[in-house]
């Protein structure tokens, strides 16, 4: 007996320290990020100034001129929103349709919803560009940035509520029907209220993949609609140079969504299942 | 009947948007892999109009089964998600097990670990080429010369100093060259997503049946048995899961391939099309067909193993 409690308590200490040890590692580069803002372009490239150095708030107020950064972040901003919303209003009903009045085809058009997220963006790039350039004038325009941010990330809404939507007993739905309760009503007054939480969730995650998307965001915006991650890409620095205001304005660039993420992160650690939780 | 219309009247939007999306430039991009489209010719200017006139046939398919870089491009592609996939996999089931327990500072702990999952691609590349692999200004860099310089001052030291002076200088890896920087962007992504596996992995091991493993326990089972005979089936739904996700994001791969090297070294589809796209619209288009090709003999096999678990 006296050996198992010796041996839960040092696993007592261990487990708990070897936790802390990943998530100090995992956590690193962005501490690193960070730390970096606050030296100037020369200190931060001189192994010397590695941990001693004088902070400075430069790179920070110096961001607009350099970088335009403000700009940038609106676009971020608003592209993202519209997207989470729009792409809510589309798969808020159809979710409901497939959860409450499943048909044989339910699941093979579920299938092929996420079947479309995995076509290779890259191999209608040409025609988008061509598309929206030439015929439809659209070309880096919020629009267009919304329309394809809400497009990429609509089957994975889907999929996400349609499995929050089955956990909802059929019967409470049902009930709101024999009341005479319309559909719109159904889905207003009990459906989401129920689901809130599940909403919630997918919506943060929906805001996440739009704002950090990549690839459209990148390649179908040139200035007036091109968001944080084109500022970024775009002036990705050489070798070494600028690594001070690099820092910082990376850091503002990240910061509203790990920020938003921190205080969420219960939210999303309950209503990230995908379905996989029975 | 008319209570069926509802329901399809309802996800007709979703469907008629995934369906123009997915036909309209698919269409396009078919048509283009079958002609001759280039955006600048000198010698021949007739073929920067996509015309029907300058059909090749499967030429440009031909012209890109031989291209050197596609079948690279292709191993390329499935071995960058491959790695990610086993060390994202193996990496957050340890992890989420070690912070499933109740501990001091575990919400914190939450925090930090998730928190790479919120960083953006480019910031993620960026930081991750410049400041932690580069060899000189990066802490790999400065981590290897310290390494050096105390290897030097042990050199000095009697008995000891004979065994350090046959160490070699060490050299950091350049992350950015044609050999290494596939795995530059492998650690870069699997950083970042790994906090994805520890979150979904996290909410299913909360669901786990507690009584079942106070059995075990009770029956003498050790902590490794109880894990992988417990614990990693009832994790079965969920690996599916991360697998499939991840499967869709890391195909596209972009941004950090972009950033690393410049896809020196390190194509995949993708980045071989945008090479194609800067000029030859129809080889472009004929390997984003190959790239549709491969993505769906993909998509068959995930879609199986997730879809079967999804309706019940």
């Amino acid at each position: 007996m006296a050996t198992v409690t010796q041996k839960s308590k040092l696993s007592n200490v261990l487990w708990p320290a070897l936790a802390w040890i990943v998530a100090i590692i995992f956590f690193f580069p962005i501490f690193w990020l960070v730390f970096t803002s606050f030296k100037t372009d020369a200190d931060a490239v001189k192994p010397e100034f590695l941990f001693r150095f004088t902070p400075t708030l430069e790179n920070y107020t110096n961001m607009t001129q350099n970088y335009d950064y403000w700009k940038f972040a609106t676009n971020s901003v608003i592209t993202s929103t519209f997207a989470t919303l729009f792409a809510l209003i589309v798969g808020v009903p159809a979710a409901y349709a497939m959860a409450f009045d499943p048909s044989r085809h339910t699941k093979d058009i579920l299938m092929w919803m996420l079947s479309t997220k995995m076509l290779p963006a890259a191999a209608v790039l040409y025609p988008m560009t061509f598309l929206t350039k030439n015929f439809l004038g659209i070309f880096d325009t919020h629009f267009l940035v919304i329309l394809v941010l809400c497009l990429i990330n609509l089957p994975i809404v889907i999929w996400m509520l349609f499995t929050y939507f089955k956990e909802i007993p059929k019967e409470i739905i049902e009930a709101g029907k024999m009341d005479g309760v319309t559909t719109w009503g159904e889905i207003k007054d009990i459906l989401i209220p129920l689901a809130w939480g599940g909403i919630a969730s997918t919506a943060l995650l929906t805001f996440i993949f739009c704002w950090n998307e990549a690839y459209w965001t990148v390649r179908l915006t040139t200035i007036d609609a091109a968001t944080l991650s084109k500022l970024i890409e775009g002036n990705r620095a050489p070798e070494g140079l600028f690594f001070g205001r690099l820092s910082a304005v990376s850091t503002a660039a990240i910061a509203p969504i790990v920020v938003l993420g921190w205080f969420c992160q219960k939210q999303l650690v309950a209503g990230l299942t995908f379905g996989a939780v029975k | 009947m008319s209570n069926r219309l509802l329901p399809r009247l309802l996800q007709t939007p979703a469907v008629l948007l995934l369906l123009v999306w997915m036909l309209v430039p698919l269409s396009m991009t078919l048509y283009f892999s079958f002609i001759r489209y280039v955006l600048n010719s000198l010698r021949k200017p007739e073929w920067t109009t996509p015309s029907i006139s300058n059909w090749r046939g499967f030429g440009n398919y031909e012209y890109v089964l031989n291209a050197k870089d596609f079948w690279f491009a292709i191993q390329n592609s499935v071995f960058i998600v491959s790695f990610i996939l086993v060390l994202t996999v193996v990496l957050g089931l340890g992890i989420a097990v070690l912070v499933n327990r109740s501990f001091p500072g575990r919400g914190i702990v939450r925090v930090l670990l998730i928190s790479p999952f919120f960083v953006m691609p480019a910031v993620n590349a960026v930081l991750w080429i410049n400041m932690i692999l580069d060899p000189v200004l990066g802490l790999n860099g400065l981590a290897v010369g310290g390494i050096n310089a105390l290897v030097d001052g042990l050199r000095d030291f009697p008995i000891l100093g004979s065994f350090f002076s046959l160490w070699p200088e060490f050299e950091p890896i350049s992350f950015r060259a044609t050999q290494t920087s596939s795995y530059a962007v492998i650690m870069m992504v699997a950083w970042q997503w790994t906090p994805f596996a520890v979150l979904i992995f996290m909410t299913s091991l909360q669901s786990e049946d507690e009584s079942t493993k106070e059995a075990a326990t009770l029956d003498g089972a050790s902590a490794w048995s109880q894990f992988i005979n417990l614990t990693v089936p009832h994790l079965g739904r969920p690996i599916a899961i991360v697998i499939m996700i991840q499967s869709i994001f890391h195909l596209s791969l972009y941004a950090e391939i972009e950033i690393v090297s410049r896809g020196n070294g390190n194509k995949n589809l993708p980045y071989l099309i945008g090479e194609f796209t800067s000029n030859n619209i129809g080889a472009a288009s004929a390997t984003g067909i190959f790239a549709v090709i491969l993505a769906n003999i993909i998509a068959i096999f995930l879609l199986r193993m997730v879809g079967k678990t999804l309706m019940d």
